[in-house]
């Protein structure tokens, strides 16, 4: 008996096998049928942009095996060619060609960071395409019609977020009576600490200290002791990457933990698990939490992002507003293309300048200044390990609040 | 005015950072003053200790000591093997700035694809563990750099300066050819030479771990100011290398105290281009 | 590898004229290339090409050629950079206005940096390597904390381009392809021209080269002002092309490890060289852009260069000229037939130039109480003595006597602590030491000091054109035939000299002295290290040198030879003369006998 049940066992499992194998491959044929729709872009997978641009990889990733089981774009199968920019600009321009002239692509995506995108953003204005791109820092920077910011921070976050800042922390009763900044002179990140100092002037703040340092500064120890000499009640840091953590620790050492601080553009990763960052403050766009993820998309996104960045290494693996500008990119893209039934990039960003489109990080608009829409920047806080939203009030999760002193 | 605190603090801050700048700054100087070789490849060497330790005590949890018990002798042997590279392939001092930058874009690829370009931070109790003297705080972790420092500086100079070994070495350094004829076999001194020189890397690479999160593009970040401080120190000569270190350390942190932080770089790259073209024979 | 390389490498003055109908034909075809509409990515990728080629060459014009290794080259470009960025928006320029300037500036920060370094002796190799890296993060600085940048970067989208072509992306790769061009054209002259010869001599031995007459300083102020005006335009250009313009890019490191990387890589030593490897590296740069090869494809560049160092150390350019070497017959090759020159072997006899005018016997090379003191230590304590026009003076001291520091004033290397060295009546303490060399003063080294990387007729051929006599090259060449002729060595010509034996080395250094056809040759211990015979025919040739009329300073520790040739003798001890006259006398001096005690008897 054991023989031929073994065999009869083993020849139904591979039947089984065989037709589900041929159900599959006939339902992704249904789906999606004719010559691939090719999306291009550049991402900088090495260099020293390489830990963001993981993220935007993976969630690239995601969203395009995602679009390939539903049905592709006009029932076609989505390919994306993705090459790899090495964190220069100057790389990324001639890719961006590339990728136009000799690959032949239907649709672009921007690269990630500021100066790739803004390389990529004349290659597109030559060739007249579309560039949806979604990590653009100095909005007053995109000039060409056709192109698509993503990143929804308003045509002057210079102005708006440290409005939204202060007034969270008015809201909450904790107006400062005294601010300390400390800046990167990292492009993107000097223009908003200026314009986050203009707005404390004008709000009656008292600047107790202003430092620039340079970006890839490596000592943080005087300026720590400087900032606590300042001891003010509220600290901007305007830094990126991981500069915020550094600046902690050196703050630690001095055993000092600054009142209230607040970082620009930090790794989430790193400044989220660190002991000493309770409390400290970020802006975002989308946080791995209720209300951002209570559509079924979002959770699946969350879900789905949780488990391929676990499997890349990554340490931080709640999808946070890198992974969810990048995921909302091709969101944008998918909603024009659906909506025009068509690839011709002037009709294309014609429909996106007139219409809204629902992504991740909320409902866009691309008619303002630059293409900009509505600064949609909110404040999030690190509060037991993770970033969680709690400005304004409605995009918190149930039960929680800012944590000010 | 600054306070006296803050001065203070910020002079022991350039002190500390000055520290870890002479210990990345040891091999390269010892590889260069006595074997003529430049070995960018060391910063890599740095970072892949920093990375491998940050592998067996947060991934795996070994114990540290066992850890740096077994980090010396591999790179001591990673340095050996070094050395017999330049020596099989006769390698001179320019190209093997050339041969070690290469080495290093490899190892910083190697390490992107076994940890990935993301963030590694090693969590040690001790990171940021301080302890108060007087008005001023002293960061644990830091003093122990200090005190390693001083302590493998010295060593490495009394080993130059009193064995066997190293009295062969400097004599190899200065005339090959008349050591040779002493019975010298530069050959194999500049085997445990190269390798000493990377094993001090990886104790380096320990501090950068535990003192900062790491990721693989960071390697050339202090590159610049190692060298500064290598060439101020006198090539081949470890106490000049810590004198000078803690020197640019110091003049670093003091410009951040009293002016724009951004401006520090000024101080270090300055004084290097004054001490080279004023002193050229102190280098 | 070496010595076949060099048969291959092209002697001066044989410039390949037909190939520059070629290199303007290929030029053109390029420039046209726009108009055949190829997609827009070839010329960008071409653009990029070009800009390396243009950087790696000027690099190699400077650190190539005299051996100053540059790791500068990212403020020079940066400089451009900036020059062009700021130039373009806050003072509104046309953008082909202010690439003129962009090269003036970054020429004007080389010569800067020149002027100040290049006095300083000490600061070769890796150390002005450094200081040159530490100019560019001070530069940095300066620029990320003034109007310069100031942090945001400059954006040049509102720069319009002049329309050489339909597309900006056609105008940009032009004017790429001018610069590598113009780049390409001036190494190439440069390494076939007086002033390239010179700088090759520079890399292999400085002091040897000002002292044989050529203008170092002012040489390599040129060739750093040049190269640095090149990276200056490249740097403009590259400005418009990333449009977007950031300290912390612009005077990244990457910009001179990608330079050293492509001209080591192609041979630094020839024009072409830097070009191919700028050629290679882009390429490979490309070759992995894909995204899931990115990482595999940057360990292979790191692994590619580690390969490229150790098995072909001259580059590409050196290694293809020695496998071409190694085609062509051994027995084919003797290209300067000894037979050729032989019939007129002893053109030595027109040098006689002091003779004729001043009359034989009257001083024309006079040194006035010389004091030269290094760091409070008197080396030379008040000597004074005269040449006399055809004889042979003897030099005679203990070492340490300051008979080398003497040799060193005369011909300039070294300027005394006070006193005068007077050729006809003009001082020239004070003067570098090519101007004695001009002036025609030669002298050979006591332990040979050829140009390790020229051949035997180079060595020769490099004071023929800058000693005395400021030869062309092809003259000089001639010239260096002749000197070699006499000293024997004529068959040696195309070897280096790490082949030739002691001998040979020291006729070499002799035959140097004798190209420029010197009124006064310095003689510096030629017999020392010198087997029995050899010696005889060393003062055999010393005699027919003078008797062809130049004029000898003899400096000598072999008493045999010196009683035998000279016609005066000078005895130097601790700085002074002790003792002048004819030779016979001299040595019988009680204190000659005292201060040479010891030493007299070998």
């Amino acid at each position: 008996m054991g023989t031929i049940s073994r065999k009869l066992g083993l020849q139904l499992t591979g039947l089984v096998c065989a037709v589900s194998a041929a159900l599959v491959t006939a339902a992704a044929v249904a789906a999606t049928s004719g010559a691939p729709v090719r999306v291009g872009g550049t991402l900088a997978l090495t260099g020293p942009l390489a830990p963001t641009g993981l993220i935007h990889k993976i969630v690239g990733e995601i969203y395009v095996e995602q679009a390939n089981k539903r049905d592709g774009f006009l029932g076609r199968p989505v390919e994306w060619v993705l090459l790899d920019d090495q964190s220069k600009a100057d790389l990324a321009r001639s890719l961006y060609e590339k990728l136009v002239t000799v690959d032949r692509v239907d649709l672009l995506l921007g690269p990630y960071a500021t100066g790739g995108i803004l390389s990529a953003m004349a290659v597109a204005e030559r060739h007249g395409k579309l560039l949806i791109h979604n990590t653009l820092g100095i909005p007053k920077l995109a000039k060409y019609e056709r192109q698509i910011p993503v990143y929804s921070i308003g045509a002057v976050p210079e102005q708006t977020l440290p409005a939204t800042l202060f007034d969270a922390l008015a809201a909450n009763g904790k107006t400062p009576k005294t601010v300390a900044f400390v800046t990167s002179k990292f492009p993107s990140v000097h223009f908003m600490s200026v314009g986050a100092r203009e707005t404390a002037k004008k709000r009656g703040i008292n600047e107790a200290l202003w430092l620039e340092f340079e970006f890839g500064t490596r000592d943080f120890g005087p300026i720590a002791a400087r900032i606590r000499e300042a001891n003010a009640d509220f600290l901007w840091v305007g830094s990126i990457g991981l500069e915020g953590n550094q600046l902690l620790e050196a703050l630690k050492k001095l055993d000092y933990a600054p009142k209230n601080p607040f970082f620009l553009y930090p790794s989430p990763g790193p400044l989220a698990q660190s002991p000493d960052a309770a409390n400290a403050l970020s802006m975002t766009l989308f946080e791995d939490h209720a209300p951002f993820t209570n559509t079924p998309q979002a959770t699946e996104f969350a879900r789905l992002y949780r488990e391929r960045a676990g499997k890349a290494g990554i340490t931080y693996l709640d999808a946070d507003m890198q992974a969810a500008v990048a995921y909302a990119a091709w969101q944008t893209l998918e909603a024009a293309v659906t909506a025009t039934r068509s690839l011709d990039d002037a009709k294309l960003a014609q429909w996106l300048r007139a219409n809204r489109v629902d992504t991740l990080i909320g409902k866009l608009r691309f008619d303002g200044a630059g293409n900009y829409g509505d600064d949609l920047q909110k404040i999030k806080q690190v509060q037991a390990g993770r970033w969680i939203t709690v400005w304004p009030r409605e995009f918190a999760p149930p039960g929680a609040r800012m944590n000010l002193q | 005015m600054p306070s006296s605190t803050l001065l203070a603090q910020s002079v022991l801050s350039g002190v500390f950072s000055g520290a870890l700048y002479a210990l990345m700054g040891l091999g390269i100087s010892l590889a260069w003053g006595l074997l003529r070789i430049i070995n960018l490849a060391h910063f890599a060497f740095v970072f892949l200790a920093g990375y491998l330790v940050y592998q067996c005590i947060s991934v795996s949890g070994w114990s540290p000591t066992l850890v740096v018990v077994l980090a010396l002798p591999l790179f001591f042997l990673l340095g050996v093997a070094l050395q017999w590279l330049f020596a099989r392939f006769s390698v001179d001092e320019f190209a093997s700035l050339l041969v070690t930058f290469g080495l290093t874009i490899v190892i910083e690829s190697l390490i992107q694809w076994i940890w990935t370009a993301d963030v590694r931070r090693m969590e040690t109790p001790l990171s940021t563990w301080s302890v108060k003297l007087g008005p001023l705080y002293v960061p644990v972790v830091e003093a122990i750099l200090l005190l390693v420092t001083l302590a493998v500086v010295v060593a490495a100079w009394a080993w130059l300066r009193h064995t066997y070994v190293g009295k062969a070495l400097r004599a190899s350094a200065q005339n090959p050819v008349i050591a040779a004829a002493f019975g010298v076999s530069h050959r194999r001194l500049a085997f445990v030479l190269s390798g000493v020189a990377a094993a001090t890397g990886a104790l380096a690479g320990v501090f950068v771990a535990v003192g900062s999160p790491i990721s693989p593009s960071q390697m050339f970040g202090s590159l610049g100011v190692v060298l500064a401080a290598v060439i101020l120190g006198g090539l081949g000569n470890p106490l000049g290398l810590l004198a000078a270190s803690i020197l640019i350390g110091i003049a670093e942190a003091l410009t951040m105290a009293l002016t724009a932080p951004s401006w520090a770089p000024l101080v270090s790259f300055s004084l290097l281009i004054f001490i080279l073209v004023l002193r050229p024979d102190r280098v | 590898m070496r010595p076949a390389n060099v048969q291959a490498r092209p002697v001066p003055g044989q410039r390949p004229a037909g190939r520059i109908g070629a290199a303007v034909a290929v030029l053109v075809a390029l420039a046209c290339l726009p108009l055949a509409h190829p997609p827009a990515f070839f010329e960008s990728f071409l653009y990029l090409v070009f800009l390396w080629v243009a950087l790696a060459t000027s690099w190699t014009i400077l650190s190539g050629y005299s051996g100053y290794f540059s790791f500068g080259h990212g403020a020079f470009f940066g400089v451009g950079v900036y020059t062009t960025a700021t130039l373009t928006t806050a003072a509104e320029m046309p953008f082909l206005a202010t690439l003129p300037l962009a090269g003036l500036a970054s020429m004007l920060l080389g010569v800067g940096i020149g002027a100040v370094v290049f006095r300083v002796r000490r600061l070769r190799g890796e150390l002005f390597a450094l200081l040159t890296l530490a100019i560019t993060f001070v530069l940095a600085t300066i620029a990320l904390n003034t109007p310069i940048d100031g942090g945001p970067g400059v954006f040049l989208s509102g720069v319009s381009l002049p329309r050489l072509y339909a597309t900006p992306a056609s105008t940009l790769y032009l004017m790429a392809l001018l610069v590598a061009a113009l780049a390409l054209a001036l190494a190439w002259q440069l390494q076939y021209s007086r002033v390239g010869r010179a700088l090759f001599a520079i890399a292999d031995d400085e002091d040897v080269a000002e002292v044989m007459g050529v203008p170092t300083f002012s040489y390599k102020l040129r060739a750093i002002g040049l190269s640095a005006g090149l990276a200056g335009i490249a740097g403009g250009i590259h400005a418009v092309f990333v449009t977007y313009v950031t300290v912390s890019e612009t005077f990244s490191i990457t910009v001179p490890l990608y330079v050293v990387l492509m001209s080591v890589m192609g041979g630094m030593r020839r024009w072409y060289g830097p070009a191919l490897g700028a050629i290679v590296v882009t390429a490979l740069t490309y070759a992995f852009v894909g995204g899931e090869w990115a990482l595999a494809g940057r360990a292979l560049i790191g692994l590619t260069l580690i390969l490229v160092i150790l098995f072909l150390p001259q580059g590409f350019a050196g290694s293809m000229s020695s496998l071409r070497a190694r085609w062509q017959p051994r027995a084919a090759r003797p290209a300067m037939p000894v037979a050729h020159v032989a019939p007129r072997p002893s053109t030595a006899s027109d040098a006689v130039s002091g003779v004729g005018s001043d009359g034989a016997g009257a001083p024309f090379l006079r040194c006035e109480a010389i004091h030269m003191a290094f760091k409070g230590v008197k080396a030379l304590d008040g000597v004074s003595l005269e040449v006399r026009a055809g004889e042979i003076l003897g030099l005679v001291g203990p070492n340490g006597s300051g008979k080398s520091t003497l040799v060193n004033v005369i011909t300039g290397l070294l300027h005394p602590t006070a006193g005068q060295v007077l050729l006809d009546g003009i001082d020239l303490a004070r003067l570098p030491a090519h101007r004695a060399a001009r002036a025609g003063i030669a002298r050979t080294y006591q332990i040979p000091r050829p140009f390790a990387r020229l051949s035997v007729l180079e060595n020769v051929a490099l004071p023929a054109m800058f000693g005395g006599l400021q030869l062309a090259p092809a003259e000089a060449l001639e010239r260096a035939r002749e000197a070699l002729a006499f000293v024997g060595l004529l068959d040696r010509a195309a070897d280096l000299p790490s082949m030739l034996n002691l001998h040979q080395r020291k006729f070499l250094e002799l035959a140097r002295a004798l190209a420029i056809r010197p009124r006064v040759v310095l003689l510096d211990e030629v017999l020392a290290g010198l087997t029995p015979a050899e010696i005889d025919s060393a003062i055999a040739m010393v005699r027919s040198i003078r008797d062809a009329g130049t004029t000898i300073l003899f400096i000598e520790h072999n008493m045999r030879a010196v009683l035998a040739l000279t016609d005066r003798l000078i005895v130097l001890n601790q700085g002074r003369v002790i003792a002048q006259g004819r030779p016979a006398d001299v040595v019988r001096e009680p204190q000659v006998i005292e201060a040479y005690l010891g030493t007299a008897a070998c």
